[in-house]
């Protein structure tokens, strides 16, 4: 861009760095199976927050409506996962199903609501999501309902499948990892979220961006000058929601299971906007440090005040707060610190420090 | 004489009770510069939003070069050469200044949806913005974001944004408003230089009486929302209805 870089801007931007270089060897640096649920919810995060930003951060456009478009990703490779078979032509259909009905929403949504105040727009996408939930509780023949769908994917994901073997047909080890589909399957969520994530950032980099930009800065400004606020809008709405859908197929093709809390529930919701805020809007690597952060607090939290009050065994009080089962108590004192110390997110307000006044 | 590139007919808007423009019927030629004048309140300000698409007409209509525009949204009205500049600064206050710039060329340029180049590579745009950023004299502070400018540089920049519009009507709501008398001139040589190209439409809202006089080809006035007045500036101002307005006769009168 035409701003000078700052300081803090290299930081922000080695620390992005890092983390991708640590989730491209994931596998190798932490061999067991948790670590690698972790590393791939995080690549999956980061391509839906990072979506999620291009309409919050970016053009101020506030919707709750991104879990349903990350479930119609997810069960459109479900359910053709389901209904064809393990093959990639199921995944090819159950991608391109998923982007369809999105773009369809999406656009429906756009242009029904997008010229209305921004608080009507997010009561819309809050009632949108809420219809996507209960149709895919409801209509269970096909969604099976509360339960989900269990399916299998493409056989080169089988942990049992031998990506390499050696002379007596046993899979080869590299670094003492074993070459097998679960590794396959992380190197596909892998390269694909990178794929989205730099298609991301073309997007941002390109005019459109700073239209984008001028769109939250000053949407009447931009009208005069010649800009169709609705239009640009609607189309932001749409690629955000195309690539929350492929990031919803990505998750199922790992995950083998699509069911309502692992796609569509408030819940993720929640955490995406805890992302975004924690991360920083408007930049898409605040996006990856959200989603960092978080997902690693969701996961190794608890194990971290498990040792933490085992620690300080005997002292009194101490342990008594820091028993795991209260990890959510600390994880929201974690979050009121982070906004209070860092009030336009982790990578916006490093990236401020060392800038010009 | 030429066509009128601009025209209202009857152009009126209504808040609730009140009549904020009252069937103002006007016409604008190409290399004419036309300042609108009156008190405040008259409606000057409503009259340049009815033009530019910032507020819906009640009644009548707005002809650009013949064609309707009346229901067209402001970036459609921006498109068929409408440009407009703002009383109150109004910019994108977090964008660099070559930035916002940069956004009023790309708008006419038609490269805003190539999604997959980086802006970085269309340097046309850039060295266009550029001119325009040296015209104005804000090439020292060209990557300092709006809102770190002072009053009066925004008040340039504010200008520049319409100037890199390019548009063949330019509206201008009192540019020089709040300016130190050493930034005025270099806008007002702005809006000069452009009355030397004599293709262009100029609509200037002004106060000042040194400045009306300098720039005006003819001055249309504006009284409660109706057009009391409109010939050449010394007619104008010389005649007996718009002393009264200015001079507050209507007590006297009444």
């Amino acid at each position: 861009m035409t701003t000078i870089p700052t300081k803090g801007d290299r930081i922000v931007k080695a620390a992005v760095l890092i983390i991708a270089g640590l989730l491209l060897f994931a596998p190798f640096l932490f061999q067991d199976i948790r670590s690698l649920e972790v590393a791939a919810r995080i690549c999956v995060f980061i391509v839906l927050v990072a979506s999620y930003d291009l309409l919050i951060g970016y053009t101020g456009i506030v919707s709750f409506a991104h879990t349903m478009f990350f479930g119609f990703g997810a069960y459109g490779a479900a359910i053709s996962l389901k209904q064809m078979g393990p093959g990639w032509d199921a995944v090819v259909v159950g991608a391109l199903s998923g982007v369809l009905v999105s773009t369809i929403v999406a656009i429906a949504i756009g242009l029904l609501s997008l010229r209305v105040k921004a608080i009507f727009f997010a009561m819309i996408t809050l009632a949108a999501a809420s219809v996507a939930m209960v149709l895919a509780s409801q209509l269970s023949q096909f969604t099976g309902g509360e339960d989900g769908i269990t399916y299998k994917t493409p056989d080169i994901f089988k942990t049992a499948t031998k990506l390499m073997v050696d002379d007596n047909n046993k899979v080869v080890r590299l670094f003492g990892v074993k070459l097998n589909g679960k590794l396959a399957a992380y190197y596909f969520v892998f390269a694909t979220c990178l794929m989205l994530f730099l298609v991301m950032l073309r997007l941002v980099g390109s005019p459109i961006g700073t239209v984008l930009k001028a769109i939250r800065e000053n949407e009447a400004r931009a009208e005069a000058v010649g800009y169709r606020v609705v239009a640009y809008r609607t189309f932001v709405f749409c690629i955000a929601a195309i690539i929350a859908s492929l990031a919803g197929t990505i998750y199922a093709m790992w995950l083998k299971y699509t069911g309502p809390d692992t796609t569509l529930s408030f819940t993720i919701m929640i955490d995406i906007l805890l992302m975004v805020v924690i991360g920083g809007m408007g930049t898409l690597w605040g996006a990856v440090i959200g989603a960092v952060l978080l997902v690693l607090a969701q996961y190794y939290l608890r194990d971290l005040m498990g040792t933490a009050a085992e620690a300080l065994h005997g002292i009194p009080i101490l342990p008594y707060a820091l028993e795991p089962d209260r990890w959510l108590f600390w994880l929201g004192i974690i979050f009121i610190l982070l906004v209070y110390f860092f009030p336009k997110g982790i990578a916006g307000t490093i990236a401020e420090r060392g800038a010009k006044p | 004489m030429s066509h009128p590139s601009l025209v209202t007919e009857d152009l009126t808007i209504r808040f609730g009770g009140h009549v904020a423009v009252n069937s103002v019927s006007c016409e604008f030629r190409p290399g004419e510069l036309t300042v609108i004048v009156g008190p405040n309140g008259a409606g000057k300000t409503t009259y340049f939003n009815l033009i530019s698409g910032q507020l819906p007409v009640s009644e009548g209509r707005v002809l650009k070069d013949g064609i309707e525009i009346t229901k067209m949204p402001p970036s459609a009205r921006a498109h068929h050469g409408i440009g407009r500049a703002f009383q109150l600064t109004n910019l994108f206050p977090k964008l660099t200044v070559l930035e916002n710039i940069r956004l009023a060329v790309q708008a006419h340029s038609g490269q805003s949806w190539k999604i997959m180049t980086r802006v970085d590579s269309l340097t046309e745009l850039t060295a266009k913005a550029e001119r325009y950023l040296e015209a104005t004299k804000l090439g020292n502070v060209a990557h300092l974001p709006a809102t770190a400018l002072p009053h009066g540089d925004q008040r340039k920049l504010e200008v520049a944004l319409l100037m890199a519009m390019e548009p063949d009507i330019y509206m201008f709501d009192e540019p020089t408003a709040g300016m130190s008398l050493d930034h005025a001139p270099d806008v007002l040589d702005l809006i000069a230089e452009l009355k030397h190209d004599h293709s262009k439409t100029i609509l200037l809202v002004e106060h000042k009486m040194d400045v009306v006089r300098a720039l005006a080809d003819r001055i249309i006035v504006l009284h409660n929302g109706a057009l009391i007045a409109d010939g050449a500036p010394d007619e104008v101002m010389s005649s007996q209805i718009v002393r009264d307005v200015y001079l507050g006769k209507s007590t006297e009168a009444a």
